[in-house]
């Protein structure tokens, strides 16, 4: 197979054309910080952590959705990215109820985990302290939307992976919600097939089992992709 | 139809209108405006005036798109004398056309601008609101009935249709548009000619043409009143496009709050059907092209070019990254023109009258006339079209008379909250893409807020964040997050409780939401905060709380 | 070396901090060494004198914090912000979502071991709750954040260790940060 080259944070790589620069990146063991990004689904660029500078872009681009030109000169973690990529953690953490001591997923979450990478021992910005619902109305899950960072991930496995499609994303900017079906309580939607994926997908502690307590919650992105994979080879 | 028939229905229209059947004309304004100061009444109790007066067949009564100054509505012009009424009251109806009609001699206290200036201009031509404009988006507004094709035939309408399909190469349609050095209207500026170029390469079994008429600024109507008062025009742009770049298909996304617009659209689309100048085998020839309207559901992220593509195909309306570029990979993955309203309206003369013609009208780098819409503290607001480079003074001053009770000007809002502002010290700025980009500003796509000292530009950058604040789709976190933010930071520095921290967290998530948002929305909500602390950094200063 | 001067304060927190503070053992002899515990809930002495170090743990849920908070900054040289409640409100935060009328109702109207109408407390002599619960930040100057919840022993002392050899610590190098 043909490869291009690439310049990454100054070092020539070789790589197939037609890769992302974040599997580019990844693969090269350039660490990238990610939250929107699910190996298996569709990217949408949401999150804006994996930010890198190309030369000639007179903005800065998403790695996850941006394909690797020949030739193409890419800077991954420099000090504004860094800091941009702060006040990025800082915003998810200021806009919804992350009370991490509490929560299912402490010291097993994507969020925290990111916080500690970049280095934020405090968020600057007032945090907004939105109301927001927990919907306990599925006999098995629990959709909490106060850790919910929007990253839809959750929305794209259930459609891409699941096929049910049962969850959505309703209303417009800081009120956006994860709807399932029309915005009917959980437990109540006729297109949830109760699998589970949404749990795996979800990096906090949004979606997860009835079952247990604070610190318990086991996820295993990694089964989804997979699946994936393995679809893609049956294929 | 063919051409053949097209030629002999303008023809017997012509014909019409050179025996000068009617010996008067009067035009009455039914742009959304003038429609809600009661123009519809007027043109009803006038038509009842002329039956009485037995006149039918000498006066025909002829309802309009907007004719400009829209805050003197509802309005009225007389033909051939161009006398312009304003605020037309249903009983003065009957002295008018007496006196005009009868008496042959205008009513001078009831003509335009007649309560604000010394002497109102007997010819409305002659008035500077009017001289110093330059109509070519606008040229048939206010003038044709645009619920009649006919109408539009007789002034030159399809005729660059008809001149594309039978004289010209998509090539050369092309070489045209980008010798007349167009740019974009939505506000963005890039060219035009390039962008149908880009779309042209693309080979794909099909390919669309979008014309954006999602126009969320407040304070904006330009493309309202376009579609308004001549919707063939853009309906022959977007035909023309199809042609040059090889599509076959064509969507209007108009948003739903325009009910006129829409209206007007889908007769036009109707009538222009009817007469083959739409469908298959447009006038005879090969090229089939029609054009659905697709209506807006109210949400102001739709105007970005991947959101609007989104809403078109059912989708939610949020916008995705790009690469790939529309261009590439647009509606349905297939290769998709998206131009706005007043771009698409500025085709057809570009092809009558020759890509030089209009390159040499504005200033070398932004070509053609731009509409405004001139709103805020001003004597005459409304619709304007003037040649790009026209100085902000002079519109202002000489079209927009001054100054409402003659109060200081402040500033002036551009591009919406999208764009920035404009202080009085930079009143002589040539109203061109890069001089306000240049001050901090943009073109936008025509929005044109005058503010007095009455003004506070701290509240107008929060009332510009909250906007953008409720109209962020939601999908990315700077957006999402930075300008709910912002706004609060805002909101805390107008309550006069900032600190000089809020100001300087302000900045950071100014530029951090400017440079790391997804699409144009969240890369654009920072500018009225950027450039009222630019140029009024003072006021805020004022208002933040100082520490011992 | 002059021995150095340190405080521990509990504002609007569950006292988990000093539990954490306790746990760091026999290592409170080297603190001793180097420093007076001239305040805190484990020791005696009602007043807070001027001090090299104060640490901080909880939110600032009243008028009472309100005062102690702004004080504390005026007595103390460095303000350390001490748990989770204090960096970020963290469980004391958790009535923010809701209207502080909301909050008392549930409290003392409507409990469900309310046996009869519930009073909401009103004598003069109690502390007002504000109607949200902040951050450190928010009102004052911090100099330094231990997150967690509650910091670990280890966390404290190192920080406490570097702060008394007037170096300044670094939780993310030192591989200590941790919230929750």
């Amino acid at each position: 197979m043909n490869t291009i080259p690439v310049i990454i944070n100054d070092k020539k790589l070789d790589v197939d054309p037609g890769k992302t620069i974040l599997e580019v990146c990844r693969e090269n063991d350039i660490e990238m910080l990610t939250m929107c990004h699910l190996k298996g689904v569709m990217d949408i660029g949401a999150c804006r952590l994996c930010l890198v500078e190309v030369e000639g872009a007179n903005k800065l681009m998403s790695a996850c959705t941006t394909r690797v030109n020949a030739n193409m000169i890419v800077r991954t973690a420099t000090d504004k990215i860094k800091r941009y990529q702060r006040i990025t953690t800082e915003l998810f953490f200021a806009e919804r109820n992350h009370v991490c001591s509490v929560c299912v997923a402490n010291g097993k979450c994507e969020l925290q985990q990111l916080g500690y990478k970049v280095e934020l021992d405090h968020i600057r910005y007032p945090h907004l302290f939105p109301q927001c619902e927990v919907d306990t109305s599925h006999p098995w899950y629990v959709m909490d939307h106060n850790r919910c960072i929007m990253c839809t991930r959750c929305v794209r496995v259930c459609t891409e992976v699941e096929g049910a499609h049962n969850w959505d994303v309703m209303n417009r900017g800081h009120q956006v919600r994860i709807i399932s079906d029309f915005n009917t309580p959980w437990g109540e939607s006729i297109t949830c097939t109760s699998c589970g994926k949404c749990l795996h997908a979800c990096p906090t502690g949004a979606i997860w089992p009835k079952a247990i307590v604070q610190g318990q919650l086991e996820k295993k992105p990694e089964m989804l992709s997979e699946l994936m994979e393995k679809r893609k080879m049956k294929l | 139809m063919n051409r053949h028939d097209l030629k002999t229905i303008i023809y017997a229209e012509k014909t019409k209108e050179e025996n000068n059947k009617y010996r008067h004309k009067i035009c009455v304004c039914c742009g959304a405006s003038c429609i809600s100061s009661g123009s519809e009444e007027v043109m009803k109790k006038l038509q009842e005036e002329i039956k009485t007066r037995g006149l039918e067949n000498e006066v025909e009564v002829v309802p309009t798109g907007c004719m400009g100054p829209c805050n003197q509505g509802p309005l009225m012009k007389f033909l051939p004398e161009y006398n312009i009424y304003q605020k037309i009251d249903c009983s003065n109806i009957s002295a008018i056309v007496q006196s005009q009609l009868t008496e042959k001699k205008p009513i001078e206290d009831l003509l335009l601008f007649a309560d604000s200036r010394e002497k109102p201009f007997l010819d409305a031509q002659e008035d500077p609101f009017f001289k110093k404009q330059m109509k070519i988006a606008l040229r048939n507004c206010g003038h044709i009935n645009p619920e009649r094709i006919e109408d539009y035939l007789v002034h030159n309408g399809y005729q660059a249709l008809d001149k594309v399909l039978f004289e010209m190469s998509p090539e050369e349609v092309i070489a045209e548009i980008k010798q007349s050095r167009l740019r974009g209207r939505g506000g963005a500026g890039y060219p035009t000619g390039f962008k149908w170029e880009t779309v042209y390469k693309y080979v794909s079994d099909q390919k669309y043409v979008i014309c954006n008429g999602d126009e969320g600024d407040p304070g904006a109507f330009m493309d309202r009143s376009v579609l308004e008062g001549n919707p063939h025009r853009v309906l022959e742009g977007m035909a023309i496009a199809g042609y040059a770049v090889g599509a076959s298909k064509g969507y209007a996304y108009i948003r739903g709050e325009y009910p006129l617009a829409i209206k007007r659209f889908e007769l036009a689309i109707k009538q222009a059907r009817k007469m083959g100048l739409l469908g298959n085998n447009i006038l005879g020839t090969s090229f089939s092209f029609d054009i659905e309207v697709r209506i807006g559901a109210g949400a102001f992220v739709c105007g970005e070019e991947t959101a609007l593509i989104a809403s078109i195909e059912g989708k939610r309306g949020t916008p995705r990254p790009r690469p790939p570029f529309p261009a590439e990979s647009g509606l349905w993955g297939k290769p998709t023109l998206i131009n706005n309203v007043e771009s698409f309206a500025a085709i057809s003369p570009i092809i009558n009258n020759g890509g030089e013609w209009y390159s040499e009208i504005g200033t070398p780098k932004s070509a053609g006339t731009k509409v405004f819409a001139l709103a805020g503290k001003i004597k005459y607001s409304g619709l304007i079209e003037v040649p790009m480079g026209t100085t902000l003074r002079e519109i202002v001053f000489d079209i927009g008379g001054g100054m409402q009770n003659d109060a200081d000007f402040k500033a002036a809002q551009t591009g919406g909250p999208s764009g920035g502002c404009i202080p009085a010290e930079h009143l002589d700025v040539k109203m061109d893409y890069e001089s306000l980009v240049s001050l901090g500003s943009i073109m936008g796509s025509g929005g044109l807020i005058i503010m007095d000292k009455s003004s506070d530009m701290v509240d107008v950058a929060r009332y510009f964040m909250e906007f953008c604040m409720d109209e962020s789709c939601g999908k990315c976190v700077p957006c999402r997050v930075g300008t709910r933010m912002m706004h609060d930071l805002l909101q805390k520095i107008c309550d006069n409780k900032g600190t000089q921290i809020d100001l300087n967290r302000l900045e950071e998530l100014a530029v951090y939401v400017k440079e790391t948002s997804l699409c144009g929305l969240g890369g654009s909500a920072p500018n009225p905060l950027l450039s009222t602390l630019r140029h009024f950094r003072q006021e805020y200063e004022n208002r933040i709380v100082k520490h011992d | 070396m002059n021995k150095k001067k340190l405080a521990t304060v509990w504002l609007g927190g569950c006292s988990g901090c000093h539990m954490s503070l306790l746990d760091i053992d026999e290592r409170i002899l080297d603190v001793a060494k180097l420093a007076d515990i001239v305040k805190s809930p484990v020791v005696d002495g009602k007043e807070m004198p001027p001090v090299d170090i104060a640490l901080v743990e909880g939110a600032i849920t009243s008028d009472e914090h309100y005062r102690e908070i702004l004080h504390i900054r005026k007595q103390a040289k460095t303000l350390i912000a001490f748990g989770d409640c204090a960096v970020m409100t963290n469980v004391t935060g958790m009535r923010n979502y809701f209207h502080l009328k909301d909050v008392f109702d549930t409290a003392y109207r409507n409990a469900i071991s309310n046996d009869q109408e519930g009073k909401v407390p009103d004598h003069p002599s109690l502390l007002k709750l504000n109607e949200k619960v902040v951050p450190l930040q928010e009102v004052v100057k911090v100099d330094f954040v231990i997150p967690g919840c509650p910091p670990d022993a280890d966390a404290i002392f190192y920080v406490l260790f570097e702060f008394l050899h007037d170096r300044f610590p670094n939780l993310s190098k030192a591989k200590k940060l941790k919230y929750g």
